[in-house]
């Protein structure tokens, strides 16, 4: 009886293989063979990788217009806030000299605008947007509430300085024909964003949902008449509002605008021919020095890539092969010398 | 008497030092170590000095209330003097309301007043269920990263300057302080439940006149309690009498100083005769004696106790009963202390003196010295550097942003924020902004991480099996968990001899008995045989058969009784002790309290002479089979001062002896000029000691019944002398032991533990210096020295006299070389000796004292020196005192340089004050890491004062182990705690270190990297959730990890290759340089995990044309390169890959993608839409084979160089565990 308390007592350790630190474990051990085979890989799928994006970059076909300097005295005219409700329209014809095929995407691009800047960023009411609290206009000061007090929807200087040309694209089959191309004003935001983010107040229909609001300074219509020929596309849920919402990373951005609707002439992508812009031009960005330009563009599987990627991929690829032939040549020469060490140490550490 | 002591220790600036001589003895308390310690600083000491009178003050206050005319009083005919000022603490037995006098109260708060007498409730707790949530919190963020954090999160309150969501310091900071909290609170309520089952402890007390059982927490100071065999002791108490005969009381310390042999106490005579019975000890009070009226009333009629005011000795305890008249002197051994365990008696009384927070034991509780690493201060240092950075990155960006609005903000008419704020001003907002931006460049987790790494590492010490003693059933501890990785660091150890290097297992080897030495291998006439049969015992009914003896002859001596020295000397062994002896089934067992006294006793026991037993005045022998009991008239104590020990006693025949044994400067010092053998005895103990051979001397003397009535008296008296006793008694003891008659020496052998070699020499080739300070003879040290390879035979050695040459000859050349210039001339480094050649430094303390220019002031000198007369007397003096002061510290830094040349140094003959010396001139002039191993009281000093203290868990109690840091069974296990678990602790720590600032660096400058590119706004380049949990959840589990298993090379290869433990002595892998390389590291990181995705962003669109160019995007494939890229990199980090470690890295890259897919669902937006901004940004973004390929590329720039790097310097600068680890796996 004593015996078996005395035994439960020993304070011997446990003989288990975490408390003795001999958990069983991989040596990671950097061997010439493992690593210069890895670089070598590595070099080989970047060089890989590098060289298809290239390439699939360079078949994307695009046109960007600058139209802030072309439209000179529209943004002139809207230098100045007494103006806002004048009407300024400004055509830029250019020629497209081959087809662009398959979709088209047509771009809003600005230049020198902080969608990104902290207190820009902030400006926003998320619940109001999800329709469940109009009236909750949290950090959006100063465009939470209008004079009269009413809650500003959608509030906040994001939604209040939504882009707002209207930006028109023609096809001129010949010098009488000027067709506009069609379209398509929606499918152009995340789903998420359209179906959780963005959800209009419940009500019979949205101008009553939307009474007891006011609409943002800046704006010239109410949130629920942003489309005036799709009642869908309308209220929280205008594709073009939620594009403008989703805020962009740097000061240089381009926001899709429209699609191209491949019906008729345009079945195929957009032929080659003269076109033209029409441009209402409403938004003003000479103040701060900001340009705006409209953009067409295809698509390929990685996007509308620039060039970046590629390069640096194959940059990589090749300073990697670079590296692992230096590596090689290094560890090569030692090589010779090492085995003499070897030598040296094991006479040294037997003589110990 | 006193002059003749003062010119013993006191040398003559010329005199050689008596190397023989241990120069002057001082068993310190902590507190005059720390007196010491706080004469480098001349303002505490002021203050120190200041509380000290104003202490004094007091006490004569209090000392008032009693009236000063009984300060002198008869007792026997003989003059006593007591000293209010020392005895302040007045007992008085049965007497409640006496201490509840206005005099004993101690104002507590303005008016409030509490009774200086503790109640014997304890509470060790620090919280109850109110306080602990302030007091805890008070208490956390009294550090300083955690008030840090909390300065985050009121800057975070300001709505102006917010830029990040509350949580995201909010939550970490919560995290830290809630695992902080829970700890302390578990520890805490341990305390509390401890608390409570201790106070409810019942024992019974005498109320209203009969014994009644009272909980522990009602007992008061004055109250009579009765104990039984096996209970706890209460309080503090004074024993009163006991069931036992001769008013004995066997108590076991255990608890105390983890001694588990029993000790007795004793109680006066005279209360154990008149105080046995219940109703005598409820009238212990009562009886108010005729004599009352005579000077301070009822004082002196009562049970009065007067003694000195608690403290922490627990040895020490001064005191007077007055008891019917009379005055009884008490000392430490009839007090029976809190926290020991009455054993082998039926029942016994006491009368409490101190109680709860008073008792010894609680005022020897908590107070431990704060040990920090050296890692922890360069920590700390590259955190003060971190926070520069991050105020001047702050500042500048600040700066960029107000130039920014000042051209381009102002003029955005879509940023009208409503505000009319200047430029300037908005720069000033987001000085602060990007504090609070940036903050995480300080790691939050980093204290608590280190912690926890720490704790980790003290576990897999206590764990260790090989560091295991199986015959103790020892592991290894590590007492404090905070200076792991400096194990790893380690330059110096400074190791005691007794019970570290050897055993510390006493055997009777060899005697000299009347200048014949005994022992060697002989038959009974004489004849010297290599192999002769050890001595039969069988003759002797006592002998306990354990002692191997070999000399025949010694046996045949005594048997014959030729020479009447052989059996005195052993006659002597047996009754000049303080061994108990009880018996067990009819076998004499010894209770010694050292190992070497219980050698002596047992070994006269198997030469015939058996000591049989003790009562409080007689000593029982049996001599050879006859029984004779003799009277103890005096014990006169062994202390470490006295180095001796005596006891006289009267024989049957009525003959008074004085016996003595002691070391043999002290014996020798006084004997009778009229000795024959000391020549003889002399030259035994030469080689003694030359065998390392412990040696006692042995000596007695006659002494006439007048001498000794005489003498008794002075005893008498000064053994109740309330001031000073201990001085007091000593000079008493010095007066009867001399004129001594030299018997022998004997000889006492304690083998080397295992392994010590074979551990010095490891340790040696690990670079480590191994000096060695014992209290031995020259020559013992030298020979153990050498049996413990220390010391080899090709090595010069030199002693104190060479070096004294070598440091004069320095000194005149220092002082001729410098004059006025010497302070800008850098010094040279010059050796002493020539080099290439091995030198061992064998000093004894008497010259370190002469070398270092340590003498012992007079008191009287120091007195002088307090109270200079004039102004100018002043000056001369401080003058002349820093001349000193500088000329000593010059000495200090030769003798220490010199001392550093020698491969092995060997200081003997030194007190436990120079032992603690030694290792902090060492600490102070070599900044150099300085462990110090031990087992005994004396080396608690070295212990607390190196930088790291080991103690031995061997033969002499735990007052090492218990002011140690580390503590383990046997030396050997040394070499396994540094060069395995030291050497892992500090690789672990500093890869953790390195990795930690390099992940926030990474993580941090991403937002620098972006506000130039979002007009310094201090926008986030990240989620606020990832922020949040980025240092808590998604990097935090493999850096723990690897900081506790990673190994660079096994535990067999550290101890096969001493040298790989010189990286952490030379700081190699933690340092500032380390530091920056990891700060570039983390700096270039962010860059190209910033610059990549940035030129992959500024020209895109996503696959079906929406735009992944916007910001939520971008700051999901940041996060997301940045996830893998830190996970890889603690992966290329870890050399020693267990499936946890893999698990934890993939695990922590899981987390993060489940994590973030759960935050960006569509759900919780609905639920929380401000909270959880982010909906549907994973999983549109990370659709888009172009974002994937842009993180794969992130993460490979980010890894590549690393890995080319890392292979690069492997290839061309094989550090050395790489080069073992290649060739010998």
């Amino acid at each position: 009886m004593k015996k078996t308390s005395q035994i439960c007592q020993s304070k011997l350790p446990d003989n288990t293989a975490l408390k003795q630190q001999q958990l069983p474990a991989y040596r990671l051990q950097l061997s010439a063979t493992g690593v210069l085979s890895g670089f070598f890989a590595t070099g080989a799928f970047c060089l890989g990788v590098g060289i298809i994006l290239i390439l699939s970059a360079k078949s994307i076909k695009e046109i960007e217009i600058k139209y802030t300097k072309i439209c000179a005295n529209c943004a002139e005219l809207r230098e100045d806030a007494i103006n806002f409700d004048k009407e300024c329209t400004c055509s830029i014809p250019f020629y497209l000299s081959e087809t662009m095929q398959g979709n088209v995407y047509l771009y809003y691009k600005l230049y020198g605008f902080y969608q990104n800047l902290y207190r820009y960023i902030l400006s926003r009411s998320n619940s109001q947007l999800v329709g469940t609290d109009l009236k909750d206009v949290g950090n959006c000061a100063p465009f939470s509430k209008s004079h009269n007090g009413t809650p500003i929807a959608p509030c906040g200087a994001i939604a209040n300085s939504i882009f707002n040309d209207t930006i028109i694209l023609s096809y001129n089959l010949n010098s009488s024909i000027h067709m506009e191309v069609p379209m398509l004003r929606s499918g152009i935001t995340w789903w998420t964003d359209k179906y959780v983010k963005f959800q209009n107040p419940s009500a019979i229909n949205l101008s009553s949902a939307f009474t007891g609001t006011a609409k943002p300074p800046y704006w010239s219509k109410p949130v629920y008449e942003l489309d005036l020929e799709d009642t869908e596309n309308n209220g929280f849920l205008n594709d073009d509002f939620i594009v403008w919402m989703r805020t962009a990373a740097f000061p240089t951005f381009k926001k899709l605008y429209r699609r191209l609707n491949r019906v008729q002439y345009f079945i195929e992508g957009l032929p080659a021919g003269n076109y033209s812009f029409n441009i209402t031009y409403n938004f003003p960005v000479t103040r701060f020095k900001g340009e705006k330009s409209v953009v067409l563009s295809t698509l390929t599987w990685s996007g509308g890539s620039s060039l970046f990627l590629g390069l640096a991929y194959t940059v990589t690829g090749a300073v990697t092969w670079l590296a692992a032939f230096s590596m090689m040549a290094i560890h090569l020469m030692l090589k010779e010398k090492r085995t003499l060490f070897i030598e040296r140490d094991s006479k040294l550490s037997f003589l110990c | 008497m006193s002059s003749e002591r003062d010119s013993e220790t006191t040398f003559e600036e010329d005199s050689q030092p008596n190397d023989e001589v241990v120069p002057y003895s001082d068993d310190e308390t902590e507190d005059e170590l720390e007196d010491q310690g706080a004469a480098v600083e001349p303002e505490q000491n002021r203050v120190n000095r200041e509380a000290e009178e104003n202490r004094e003050t007091f006490r004569k206050e209090n000392g008032r209330c009693c009236p000063q005319q009984y300060t002198n009083f008869m007792l026997d005919g003989l003059l006593f003097s007591f000293f209010l000022k020392d005895c302040t603490w007045q007992v008085k037995a049965n007497d409640r309301s006496f201490h509840e006098q206005p005099q004993f109260m101690n104002t507590k708060f303005f008016c409030i007043k509490e009774s200086k007498y503790a109640s014997n409730a304890i509470k060790t707790y620090k919280y109850n269920a109110f306080t602990f949530l302030p007091m805890n919190l008070f208490e956390q963020f009294k550090r300083a990263a955690n008030f840090y954090f909390l300065v985050l999160l009121i800057l975070q309150a300001i709505p102006q300057i917010t830029t990040l969501a509350w949580y995201t310091t909010l939550v970490p900071l919560l995290l830290v302080l809630g695992i902080t909290a829970i700890k302390d609170l578990v520890d805490d309520v341990a305390r509390h439940k401890m608390d409570n089952e201790i106070n409810n402890r019942t024992c019974e007390v005498i109320k209203d006149g009969r014994f009644k059982i009272a909980k522990w927490k009602e007992i008061q100071v004055g109250d009579v309690i009765r104990l039984k065999k096996n209970d706890f002791i209460p309080a503090d108490t004074l024993l009163l009498s006991s069931s036992e005969p001769n008013s004995l009381c066997y108590v076991e310390t255990a608890e105390l100083d983890g001694e588990t042999n029993l000790k007795f106490k004793m109680a006066l005579e005279i209360t154990h005769q008149c105080l046995q019975r219940e109703n005598s000890l409820a009238a212990f009070d009562g009886l108010k004696s005729f004599m009352c009226e005579y000077l301070c009333e009822s004082y002196f009629s009562e049970g009065f106790v007067e003694c000195e005011e608690p403290n922490n000795r627990l040895d020490k305890f001064t005191g007077t009963l007055f008891w019917r008249n009379t005055s009884f002197p008490l000392d430490a051994d009839k007090i029976l202390l809190r926290g020991c365990v009455i054993r082998n008696t039926d029942f016994c009384h006491g009368l409490v003196i101190f109680a709860g927070a008073d008792t010894k034991i609680m005022k020897n509780s908590g107070k431990t010295r704060f040990k920090r690493t050296k890692i922890d201060y360069l920590m700390n240092y590259m955190v003060y550097t971190i926070f520069v950075v991050l105020i001047l990155l702050s500042a500048g960006l600040a700066i960029g942003h107000a130039y920014w609005e000042a051209q381009v903000g102002n003029y955005s008419w879509y940023l009208y924020d409503g505000e009319d704020f200047t430029p300037s001003y908005r720069g000033f907002l987001n000085f602060w902004g990007y504090i609070i931006v940036l903050n995480t460049m300080v790691p939050i987790s980093l204290y608590v991480s280190v912690e926890v790494i720490r704790l980790g590492q003290s576990y897999f010490i206590n764990w260790d099996l090989q560091m295991y003693y199986p015959e103790k059933d020892t592991p290894a501890k590590a007492r404090t968990t905070t200076l792991n990785e400096q194990l790893g660091q380690i330059h110096y150890i400074f190791s005691d001899k007794t019970g570290t290097l050897t055993q510390n297992i006493m055997t009777f080897k060899k005697c000299c008995i009347n200048g014949q030495i005994y022992g060697d291998h002989r038959d009974a006439s004489q004849n010297n045989h290599s192999k002769t049969e050890q001595v039969d015992f069988s003759w002797n009914t006592f002998a306990d058969g354990k002692l191997a003896f070999y000399d025949h002859y010694l046996i045949e001596q005594i048997q014959s009784g030729k020479e009447s020295e052989v059996r005195q000397f052993f006659f002597l062994l047996a009754v000049c002790h303080t061994v108990m002896v009880d018996r067990i089934d009819g076998q004499l067992n010894y209770q010694a309290a050292s190992p070497d006294e219980g050698a002596l006793v047992s070994a006269a026991r198997n030469f015939g002479f058996a000591f049989l037993a003790r009562t409080q005045n007689t000593i029982t022998i049996s001599e050879l089979g006859t029984e004779r009991t003799y009277s103890v008239l005096a014990i006169l104590d062994f202390n470490s001062d006295r180095k001796r020990m005596s006891i006289i006693v009267r024989t049957p025949e009525g003959n008074i002896r004085l016996y003595c044994k002691g070391a043999d400067t002290v014996i020798y010092e006084r004997l009778h000029q009229m000795n024959p053998t000391k020549q003889e005895t002399q030259d035994a103990l030469d080689i003694f000691a030359s065998e390392t051979l412990r040696t006692l001397c042995l000596c007695y003397k006659e002494i006439e019944e007048k001498e000794f009535e005489e003498w008794n008296k002075k005893f008498m008296a000064a053994s109740i002398a309330s001031t000073n006793r201990d001085e007091a008694l000593d000079k008493v003891y010095e007066e009867i032991e001399k004129d001594l008659i030299l018997l022998g020496a004997t000889a006492i052998e304690d083998k080397l533990q295992d392994g010590v070699p074979e551990t010095i020499s490891k340790l040696a080739k690990a670079d480590i210096k191994i000096w060695v300070l014992t209290g031995d003879k020259k020559e013992t040290a030298e020979n153990i020295g050498f049996a413990c390879e220390l010391l080899t035979e090709d090595m010069t050695i030199c002693y104190g006299e060479d070096i004294n040459a070598l440091l004069h000859t320095r000194m005149e050349n220092q002082r001729n070389r410098g004059g006025v210039y010497a302070k800008f001339v850098p010094p040279v480094h010059e050796p002493f000796f020539p080099p290439g050649e091995s030198r061992a430094l064998i000093i004894t303390g008497s010259w370190l004292n002469e070398i270092l220019l340590e003498k012992k002031t007079k008191r009287s000198k120091i007195l002088k020196l307090k109270f200079p007369r004039t102004e100018e007397e002043r000056r001369m003096r401080t003058q002349s005192k820093r001349r000193l002061e500088a000329r000593k510290e010059q000495r200090q830094k030769n003798f220490v340089d010199l001392a550093c040349e020698c491969s092995a140094v060997i200081c003997c003959r030194v007190t436990p004050k120079q032992k603690a010396m030694v290792v902090d001139l060492v600490k102070r002039y070599k900044k150099a890491i300085t462990l110090a191993i031990g087992d005994g009281a004396n080396d608690v000093n070295m212990i607390k004062t190196a930088h790291i203290g080991v103690g031995i868990s061997g033969q002499e109690g735990m007052q090492a182990v218990m002011s140690s840091d580390y503590s383990f069974a046997q030396f050997r296990y040394l070499q396994r705690l540094l060069l395995v678990h030291g050497r892992w602790s500090y690789i672990r720590m500093c890869k953790f270190l390195r990795y930690f600032f390099y992940k926030n660096f990474a993580f941090t400058l991403v937002h620098f990297w972006y506000s130039f590119f979002n007009g310094y706004s201090a926008q986030t380049a990240y989620e606020d959730w990832f922020i949040t949990l980025y240092n808590v959840l998604y990097s935090s589990l493999p850096v723990l990890l690897m900081g506790l298993l990673d190994q660079d090379v096994s535990d067999k290869l550290s101890l096969r290759f001493p040298g790989l433990y010189i990286v952490g002595q030379r700081d190699l892998l933690f340092n500032y340089k380390r530091f920056f390389v990891s700060l570039v590291h983390g700096i270039l990181t962010s860059m190209v995990l910033f610059f990549i995705p940035l030129g992959a962003y500024l020209q895109t669109v996503g696959q079906d044309g929406e735009a992944p160019s916007d910001y939520q995007s971008f700051a999901v494939t940041i996060a997301s390169a940045l996830i893998i890229t830190v996970n890889f990199q603690i992966g290329l980090d870890t050399s020693y890959w267990t499936f946890v470690n893999a698990f934890s890295i993939f695990g922590s890259i899981a987390l993060y993608f489940g994590i973030m897919f759960d935050f960006h669902s569509a759900g919780i937006h609905v639920l929380f839409p401000s909270a959880f901004q982010f909906t549907g940004t994973a999983s549109n973004a990370l659709r888009q084979p172009y974002i994937w390929l842009t993180i794969i590329l992130t993460v490979a720039v980010c890894l590549l160089p690393v890995v080319a790097i890392r292979f690069l310097s492997m290839t061309i600068w094989p550090s050395e565990s790489d080069k073992d680890e290649r060739y010998w796996i």
